[in-house]
C-alpha cells in the first residue's frame, strides 16, 4: 500500500528526515516509535502533505501513485487520515458543517453525489456513540473549547465518518487519561480490516497495549535504526531509548 | 479654498428657510465650524486621514429626489426625510424640536468640525422617537443619490429610545448616482434606562464618495447598544463611534468589518467613554485590505474616576491580501479608576495557515478551506445579530465583497 524509499525531508533548510525506508501493507498496523525530535511527526507530516516541509530526496509510493505529486487534499481524498497531535482549533467554523464538507469533497473526488442529509446524519449519529463524544460537539465550532481530550475523540470521529484506507495517529494519546485511551483505541480497532493500515507515531508504549501493533519501528535522528514486533516496545519501555539504540549499533 | 466658499453660499441661501430655534443652533454651529474650517493631518485626530483633500472640489448642496421602496420603514434622500412608517413616531429635526422631542442642548458645538458642520445644516435629518416598552424592528434607507455635480450633503438620524424599548435598526446606506460626494453624515442615539438597541449599517460606497460619519451614543442605566458596522471603502471613509456609558449598568458592543481594495482608505475611531461603575464594553474590528488600500483602527477607552468594575474588551483583526496594504493599529487607554479590567490586542496576518491545512487534510480544497476560514472570520463579528436572516444575508453580502488578493 505504502512504499517510502530513502525519505529525506527538511523545514527551513533544517534537515530532519535522513533516509527513512518503511513498507507499509493493507491489513497491517505499524507503530513509530522515537525519542522527543527524532523525526517520527514530521514524517507523519510530511505524509500528509504539509508543505512546510520540503522533501530533499526520495520517493513514497501509495496505491501505486507518487504521493508527493498530490496536494494535500488530494491525499485525503485518495484515503489518507492524519489524526492531529495538536487538531486545530476552527472558531466559526461548526463542527458538523465542516464533517460533511469533508465528506462530500472527498465524495466526489471518487465521482460519488453528494451525500443525503438523512444518510449523513445516521452515519453521525452512529459513529459519535463510538467515540463516546456528546452530540452537543458537532453544533460547536471544530474543537473550540474542547477538552484536549474531546478533541483526541473528535480525531478518531472524524476518521470514522471519512474512512480512510491509510490512517496516520500521531501522538494520539498524548493528554488521554486511560478511560478515554480505551475509548480512542477501541474506535480504531473497529475500523481495522484487512483492507486498511495504520500507522501510530507514539512516544511511548502504553497505546500499544490496545492498538497492537504488527512492526514497531525505532527512528532516531531523521532515521529507522530498529524494526521489530509488539516485543520491541516492550524492550523500550523497560530499557529506554539511549539503551536499545546503543545494543542495535552493536 | 473653493469648497468653503461654496459651503458658506450655501448656508446663507438656506438660513432662511428654518425657524429662530433651527436657525440660532445653525449659526452657532457654523461660526464654530468656520472658525476651524475643514482639519488637515497636521492633527493627531487626523494623522491617517487628510479630509482635506476635499479643499479641491467645489461641493455644492445636495438636492433630494423623491424615491419609493416599500422594503424601507424610513427613506432619507440626500440627508432629507422622504418616506417614513407609522410604525413608530417620525418627524424632521425642527418638528423633534418644536415638540420638545429634542432639545436645543442635543446640538451644542462640538470640538469636531465636521459634528458642527452637520449641525449647521441642520432641519432636514429625521428623528425617530420609540416609546418606551415599545419592540420595533425598523429598515432605514439611507440614499446618496447624485447625477448633476460634485455635491456635499448632512444626513441626521436621531433615535431617542424609550425607557425599557427594544429595538433593531437595519440602516442602508445606497449609493446612486456617479458623481462625487462628501457624505458628512451623523447619527446621535439617545438610550433610555434599560433600552436596549441593536444598529446595524450596510455600507456599500460608491467609487466617487468621500464620507464622514460620526456615531455619537448617549446610555443611561442598564441600557445596551449593540453596533454592527459593515464598510466596503470605495475612496475615503472616516467613521468616527462615540459612545457615551453614563450611568451603572450600560453596556456597549461595537462589531466592525471593513474591506478595502486598490488605493481606497478607511479609518475608524472608536471612543468609549466608562463614566460611571459596573459599565461593560466589547469591541470587535476585523478588517480585510487588499490592493495598496490602507486601513486605520483607533480605539479609546476612557474610564472615569467613578467607573469602577468596568469591563472593557477591545480586539482589533486584520488580514492583509496583498504586500502593498497597510493598516494603522493603535489602542488607547485612559484609565483614571482603580478596579477596572480592560483588555485590548491587535493582529495583522493573512488567513490561518494551520486551519486551512487541517480543513484540507480532510479533503476539502484550498480554496474551499479558505472560503470557509474566511466566512469563519467574518462570521464571528456578525454573530450577535438577532435577526438569523438579516445576519446571513449580510454575512453573504460580505462575502461576495471581499477583494481577491493583490
Amino acid at each position: 500500500m505504502l512504499k517510502i524509499e530513502n525519505l529525506h525531508a527538511s523545514v527551513e533548510e533544517t534537515s530532519i528526515l535522513k533516509g527513512i525506508n518503511l513498507e507499509v501493507n493493507a491489513g497491517e498496523t505499524h507503530a513509530i516509535m522515537g525519542p522527543n525530535g527524532s523525526g517520527k511527526s514530521t514524517l507523519a507530516q510530511v505524509l500528509a502533505g504539509h508543505e512546510d516541509y520540503e522533501v530533499d530526496e526520495g520517493s513514497v509510493e501509495y496505491l501505486g501513485k507518487d504521493l508527493l505529486e498530490l496536494d494535500v487534499d488530494e491525499r485525503a481524498c485518495e484515503g489518507i487520515f492524519l489524526a492531529f497531535q495538536y487538531p486545530v482549533e476552527l472558531p466559526g467554523v461548526n463542527n458538523t458543517y465542516f464533517l460533511k464538507s469533508a465528506l462530500n469533497a472527498q465524495r466526489k473526488h471518487r465521482g460519488e453525489s453528494e451525500i443525503d442529509a438523512m444518510d449523513f446524519m445516521d452515519i453521525i449519529s452512529d459513529k459519535i456513540k463510538l467515540l463516546n463524544l456528546k452530540d452537543s460537539l458537532l453544533k460547536r465550532p471544530v474543537n473550540e473549547g474542547f477538552s484536549g481530550g474531546e478533541k483526541k475523540r473528535n480525531e478518531i470521529f472524524q476518521m470514522a465518518v471519512l474512512e480512510p484506507k491509510l490512517a496516520l495517529l500521531d501522538e494520539t494519546d498524548s493528554g488521554l487519561d486511560i478511560d478515554a485511551l480505551k475509548i480512542v483505541a477501541n474506535g480504531v480497532n473497529s475500523m481495522k480490516n484487512e483492507k486498511k493500515a495504520t500507522i501510530v507515531v507514539t512516544h511511548y508504549q502504553r497505546l500499544l497495549n490496545y492498538i497492537v501493533p504488527d512492526f514497531v519501528h525505532v527512528i532516531v535522528d531523521g532515521k529507522i535504526v530498529k524494526s521489530g514486533d509488539k516485543t520491541l516496545a516492550l524492550e523500550l519501555e523497560e530499557k529506554g531509548y539511549e539503551e536499545v539504540i546503543k545494543e542495535s549499533k552493536n | 479654498m473653493k469648497v468653503l466658499n461654496r459651503i458658506t453660499a450655501d448656508f446663507d441661501n438656506t438660513i432662511n428657510d428654518n425657524n429662530e430655534i433651527v436657525k440660532n443652533i445653525r449659526i452657532d454651529n457654523f461660526n464654530e465650524f468656520k472658525k476651524t474650517g475643514i482639519p488637515t493631518s497636521k492633527e493627531e485626530f487626523w494623522k491617517y486621514t487628510d479630509p482635506s483633500i476635499v479643499n479641491k472640489s467645489e461641493f455644492s448642496l445636495g438636492i433630494p429626489n423623491n424615491i419609493e421602496d416599500n422594503a424601507f420603514d424610513i427613506i432619507i434622500v440626500n440627508g432629507k426625510l422622504i418616506q417614513k412608517s407609522d410604525k413608530v413616531q417620525i418627524a424632521d429635526v425642527q418638528i423633534g424640536l418644536e415638540e420638545n422631542i429634542l432639545e436645543i442642548s442635543d446640538f451644542n458645538k462640538t470640538n469636531n468640525p465636521f459634528i458642527n458642520l452637520n449641525n449647521a445644516f441642520l432641519a432636514e435629518g429625521c428623528v425617530i422617537n420609540f416609546e418606551p416598552n415599545s419592540e420595533k424592528e425598523i429598515k432605514v434607507l439611507n440614499i446618496v443619490d447624485n447625477e448633476k455635480s460634485e455635491q456635499i450633503i448632512h444626513p441626521r438620524i436621531i433615535v431617542k429610545a424609550g425607557k425599557n424599548s427594544n429595538i433593531s435598526m437595519l440602516e442602508e446606506i445606497r449609493f446612486l448616482g456617479k458623481k462625487k460626494n462628501l457624505v458628512n453624515s451623523v447619527t446621535n442615539f439617545y438610550l433610555e434606562e434599560g433600552a436596549n438597541v441593536e444598529h446595524i449599517i450596510i455600507d456599500d460606497f460608491s467609487e466617487e464618495t468621500y464620507q464622514i460619519s460620526n456615531v455619537l451614543v448617549r446610555q443611561k442605566k442598564d441600557s445596551a447598544f449593540s453596533s454592527y458596522n459593515y464598510s466596503n471603502a470605495k475612496n475615503l471613509t472616516r467613521k468616527d463611534f462615540i459612545v457615551e456609558l453614563k450611568d451603572r449598568g450600560s453596556h456597549c458592543d461595537l462589531r466592525g468589518i471593513y474591506l478595502a481594495d486598490n488605493d481606497n482608505h478607511i479609518d475608524h475611531h472608536t471612543i468609549i467613554e466608562h463614566e460611571k461603575e459596573h459599565c461593560t464594553s466589547n469591541e470587535l474590528y476585523k478588517g480585510i485590505l487588499s490592493g495598496k488600500s490602507t486601513g486605520v483602527f483607533n480605539g479609546r477607552i476612557h474610564v472615569h474616576n467613578e467607573g469602577q468594575k468596568t469591563d472593557a474588551i477591545q480586539s482589533n483583526q486584520n488580514i492583509l491580501l496583498s504586500d502593498n496594504a497597510i493598516i494603522h493599529t493603535k489602542p488607547e487607554l485612559e484609565i483614571y479608576a482603580d478596579d477596572v479590567k480592560c483588555t485590548h490586542g491587535a493582529t495583522v496576518g493573512q488567513l490561518d495557515e494551520k486551519g486551512i491545512f487541517y480543513l484540507r487534510t480532510r479533503g476539502i480544497k484550498k480554496k474551499e478551506a479558505q472560503k470557509m476560514m474566511m466566512r469563519a472570520y467574518v462570521g464571528e463579528v456578525l454573530s450577535g445579530i438577532k435577526n438569523d436572516e438579516t445576519r446571513n444575508d449580510l454575512l453573504e453580502k460580505i462575502i461576495r465583497n471581499i477583494p481577491d488578493g493583490e
